[in-house]
């Protein structure tokens, strides 16, 4: 038996810099440094102290997200059926979960908003929780945001924390706890125009949609308004591991699942009508089932693969839908068309996290083989290998704000793309990726076509696996795929990772156990009081969209 | 006990896999150490179709013959033709004989699984060999001594008194090779030393992954100061660079964890309780390029787990995957779990924690040398 020619020799300097420090020294530094320049940590968010330490281990895993919602200036239209002072409109968030990105469409103001009947529960609103609405720690929607407020929204435990994203307040302005069953999950729409903007999915299945506003304006610690489906997960009873809007498609939305089915809900349908799907028939096989009877709920449901799904990610326009899963694979989907269009077999091990760049042009993933993967929609290959986490990657994501450093000579069009990744080795990882300088090895045939290269063996595990993968690659060989090394690494956090998000003025990390860290940006240090994030923000991004000419694709099923 | 085996065919049904057994195995005072590892064996198929294997060949053997491999081999073949499903087994003898064998694991303390994972596979090894050169020295003077398999052990004697080290079945499961490579920083020669290994003991860091600690593992070491190089080309001690890298991967990747780590302040071992996670499919990224095999895939199919917060106490458990669904072997006891499960033995994110029941032993698969 051989032991390591580094073992209990203590001459051997540590590897990485994390080994010492994490053993003995919880402490971590509050700033790091880019070639733009320094972040500085500027404020945390965590949980309410109420929620004991114990009931927060491993099983859940905190995510967060960034809502922005605009009230109007002065008191709200009453509308009909409920909660007067809500939805006047919703605007773009500086950011949105999963790498959804801001809007790059313009939208209806106003017009039609607010809430329908349908949310029989609701409250009557009354003047004085629209003024101080929630009533737990600071108050959230004081003036000085001209009506504005922007929040993290986060799951911790069994409950799900919003969070002042502006204030320096550590605590939540609201809880919203679910007793017996943890939410897992949660997206974000401003677009809603319903205004039922936050999806929230459970460990049991079960998934809810409700309206934030009204979540803040409600002074329980229950989920008010909301619409129920997958009641007791009574249509699957798997965990729900993702959730999701459907971009450009008013009332849809979908939720991912432990078991490897994607359902997709129709807000607009009453939950009660149960939507019984055949069973599955081929555990390996992609197939969609459409609910039988028009009126029932979910109406489709996308069989995907076997095991897990571990996430979900919509291009910005709503064109394609990408999932990862525990079988490894990237898949992307044709959402329209309800087709497998390509993907990609991780290194090894399951896939964790997806998102989309901007433009729609690629597609990160992060896994099991701490390895940050490059997936280009125009080569259909991986184009690069991101090396630098010390253990499985968590969450990864395009920093749409970045902006390029103009080159010194203007010819050629260079793009170079910011995104970071955060891992379980507790490292926030930022990389810079200029297409000229990924070299698009040989592309490669389809895996059907048996390019000698390609290994010739299914994801491991899955007995009996030897289904056609179609428009899927195995896994590239080592010496095929450019490695990338990250611009900076930073241990941002005492415990695992588990969220990103990039704002105009910041970047979110989340670890596993609900703490939430903002790193301002290099020269946003002071701009607390006087920040004006949305107008800017939008140009921005604007300007570094390339217009994909696949906007305003209308999704509504015949 | 009875209930909860039966228990286990209820859940498992009519997927209950034809011809296998799932036995829990008795405790003898602290004999968890050798269950846990017993466990992971027999779900080695490999591993466990050669030692069926070798039971049906040997006429029963005498006492005064008995040995390690002879009674490893019994209680296989126990447990394998075993009328009920589920149960449990009282690996009486094996365990005497261990005793028998090893001063250390004599005693009722409790005992590290991994010295007796490697006691008993140098043990096996060793008897394994000398069937071989007792087959060899007996046929060898008969017939051609070109070529002579017994137990699938090959190729004792070679031509002349040139001797050959016996590749036994042990071998062929277990052994991988690394190379040793030293480059002289001055005249820039590498030097190559392979060895060969029947398991691989790596370093482990808080909140890292099994891929991290194998490149820890294979990273650059610089020789220097004290500790220089003798470069025989240079005829001198020279500055060097030193890494060990993989060059042949074996089929079963037997990965130990360095969860007891001697602290000098302390005096004493301690139990490092970190987090380190490791994937159901893993690939070895430090293989050498050129090794055959070099990007082959691994699969996870047994995990021996410590239980407790010291080295000196606590207990052993085992997890194993078997026809595609996983299994918990707690002594007698035995779970049927969910894959999921498995990622709650990564370890502790926190020095005291209630959570301390942490993968030690990881057993690897090779995918693409299955039959």
């Amino acid at each position: 038996m051989v032991e390591s020619p580094f073992a209990d020799s203590s001459s051997i300097p540590s590897p990485s810099p994390m080994a010492t420090s994490t053993a003995t020294n919880p402490g971590v530094r509050t700033h790091f440094k880019t070639p733009e320049g320094r972040y500085n940590l500027s404020r945390e968010k965590t949980h309410s102290p109420g929620i004991p330490h114990y009931s927060l281990a491993a099983k859940v895993i905190t995510q967060v997200a960034l809502a922005h919602l605009k009230e109007k200036p002065t008191q709200s239209s009453t509308v009909s059926g409920g909660s007067a002072s809500t939805v006047g409109g919703v605007r773009f968030t500086a950011a949105r979960f999963l790498g959804a990105g801001n809007g790059s469409r313009s939208l209806g103001f106003g017009g039609g908003n607010g809430f329908t009947g349908r949310l029989s529960s609701n409250k009557s609103p009354t003047a004085s929780n629209a003024g101080g609405p929630v009533g737990l720690g600071s108050s959230p929607l004081t003036s000085s945001y001209d009506g504005e407020g922007t929040y993290l929204i986060f799951n911790v435990g069994d409950a799900i924390l919003i969070s002042d994203y502006y204030s320096q307040e550590k605590e939540p302005i609201k809880t919203i706890q679910f007793g017996n069953a943890n939410p897992v999950c949660h997206h974000f729409d401003e677009d809603a125009k319903d205004g039922n903007d936050l999806i929230i999915g459970l460990n049991t299945g079960d998934v809810y949609i409700a309206s934030l506003r009204q979540q803040l304006q409600d002074s329980g610690k229950k989920l008010v308004g909301a619409m129920h489906f997958n009641k007791d997960g009574s249509i699957n009873s798997s965990r729900c591991t993702a959730v999701s809007h459907v971009p450009n498609v008013e009332g849809l939305f979908v939720a991912a699942h432990a078991d490897g089915n994607v359902f997709v809900y129709d807000k607009t349908k009453d939950s009660s009508g149960d939507a019984p799907f055949p069973p599955v028939k081929d555990a390996v096989q992609f197939h969609v089932a459409h609910a039988r009877s028009s009126k029932s709920n979910p109406v489709a449901r996308w069989h995907i693969c076997q095991g897990s799904i571990n996430g979900l990610s919509f291009s910005r326009d709503g064109t394609y839908l990408a999932t990862v899963g525990r079988d490894g694979y990237l898949r992307v989907f044709d959402y329209a068309k309800e087709t497998l269009v390509c993907g990609c077999k991780s290194y090894f091990g399951a896939l964790l996290c997806c998102s989309w760049s901007p433009d729609g042009k690629y597609i990160l993933t992060g896994g099991e083989d701490d390895l940050v993967q490059v997936w280009s929609m125009e080569d259909q290959a991986v184009v690069a290998w991101g090396v630098g986490h010390n253990s499985w990657v968590s969450a990864v994501a395009f920093d749409p704000f970045w902006e390029a450093p103009i080159p010194d000579t203007g010819a050629g069009e260079v793009t170079t793309y910011r995104f970071g990744s955060v891992g379980q080795d507790t490292q926030l990882l930022l990389w810079d990726l200029s297409m000229d300088e990924v070299v698009v090895p040989l592309r490669m045939a389809p895996v059907s076509s048996g390019s000698p290269s390609v290994l010739n063996h299914q994801a491991a595990g899955w007995d009996g696996a030897a289904h056609s993968v179609g428009p899927l690659r195995h896994a590239p060989a080592r010496k095929e795929v450019p490695k990338l090394a990250p611009v900076m690494a930073h241990r941002v956090h005492a415990e695992p990772l588990s969220g990103l998000l990039f704002t105009k003025e910041a970047i979110v990390t989340a670890c596993h156990e609900g703490n939430l860290k903002i790193w301002d940006r290099p020269g946003h240090g002071d701009n607390l009081l006087n920040h004006t994030p949305e107008v800017p923000a939008t140009a921005v991004s604007k300007d570094r969209l390339l217009t994909s000419g696949k906007g305003g694709i209308s999704h509504l099923r015949q | 006990m009875g209930a909860s085996s039966s228990k286990l065919e209820k859940v498992l049904g009519d997927q209950f896999p034809e011809g296998e057994r799932y036995f829990g195995l008795e405790n003898f005072g602290n004999t968890c150490y050798c269950n846990s590892v017993l466990q992971a064996l027999y779900f080695c198929v490999p591993f466990r179709e050669q030692l069926l294997e070798y039971c049906g060949q040997k006429k029963p053997v005498a006492e005064s013959e008995e040995n390690l491999l002879t009674c490893l081999s019994e209680l296989f073949t126990q447990i394998n033709s075993q009328k009920k499903k589920t149960g449990v087994i009282a690996p009486k003898r094996f365990v005497q004989r261990v005793r028998k064998q090893n001063e250390l694991f004599r005693s009722y303390m409790h005992q590290d699984a991994h010295e007796f994972l490697n006691f008993l596979l140098n043990e096996l090894v060793d008897i394994l060999v000398k069937e071989a050169q007792a087959a060899n020295s007996n046929s060898g003077s008969h017939t051609s001594p070109e070529k002579v398999v017994g137990n699938g052990a090959t190729n004792g004697l070679a031509n002349g008194n040139h001797k050959e080290p016996v590749v036994t079945w042990v071998h062929k499961i277990f052994q991988g090779t690394l190379t040793n490579e030293t480059r002289c920083l001055r005249c820039e020669t590498i030097t190559a030393r392979d060895e060969t290994f029947l398991d691989l003991s790596l370093d482990i860091e808080q909140n890292s992954s099994i891929t991290s600690c194998l490149r820890n593992f294979s990273s650059t070491e610089t020789l220097n100061a004290e500790d220089k190089f003798f470069c025989d080309k240079c005829c001198s001690l020279q500055e060097a660079q030193k890494r060990m890298k993989i060059k042949s991967p074996p089929r079963i990747l037997a990965l130990h964890l360095k969860r007891f780590k001697y602290i000098e302040q302390l005096g004493r071992y301690k139990k490092l309780s970190y987090r380190v996670v490791f994937p159901l499919e893993l690939k070895l990224c430090n293989t050498t390029d050129d090794a055959p095999g070099s990007e082959a895939e691994y699969s996870l199919f047994a995990v021996v787990v410590h239980v407790g917060s010291g080295p000196n106490h606590g207990h052993y458990v085992s997890l194993v995957k078997s026809h595609n669904h996983w299994l918990f072997f707690d002594d007698e006891n035995v779970e049927i779990i969910d894959e999921s499960i498995v990622q709650t033995f990564f370890g502790s994110t926190q020095e005291y924690s209630n959570n301390t029941d942490h993968g030690y032993i990881l057993f690897y698969e090779s995918l693409d040398q299955k039959k």
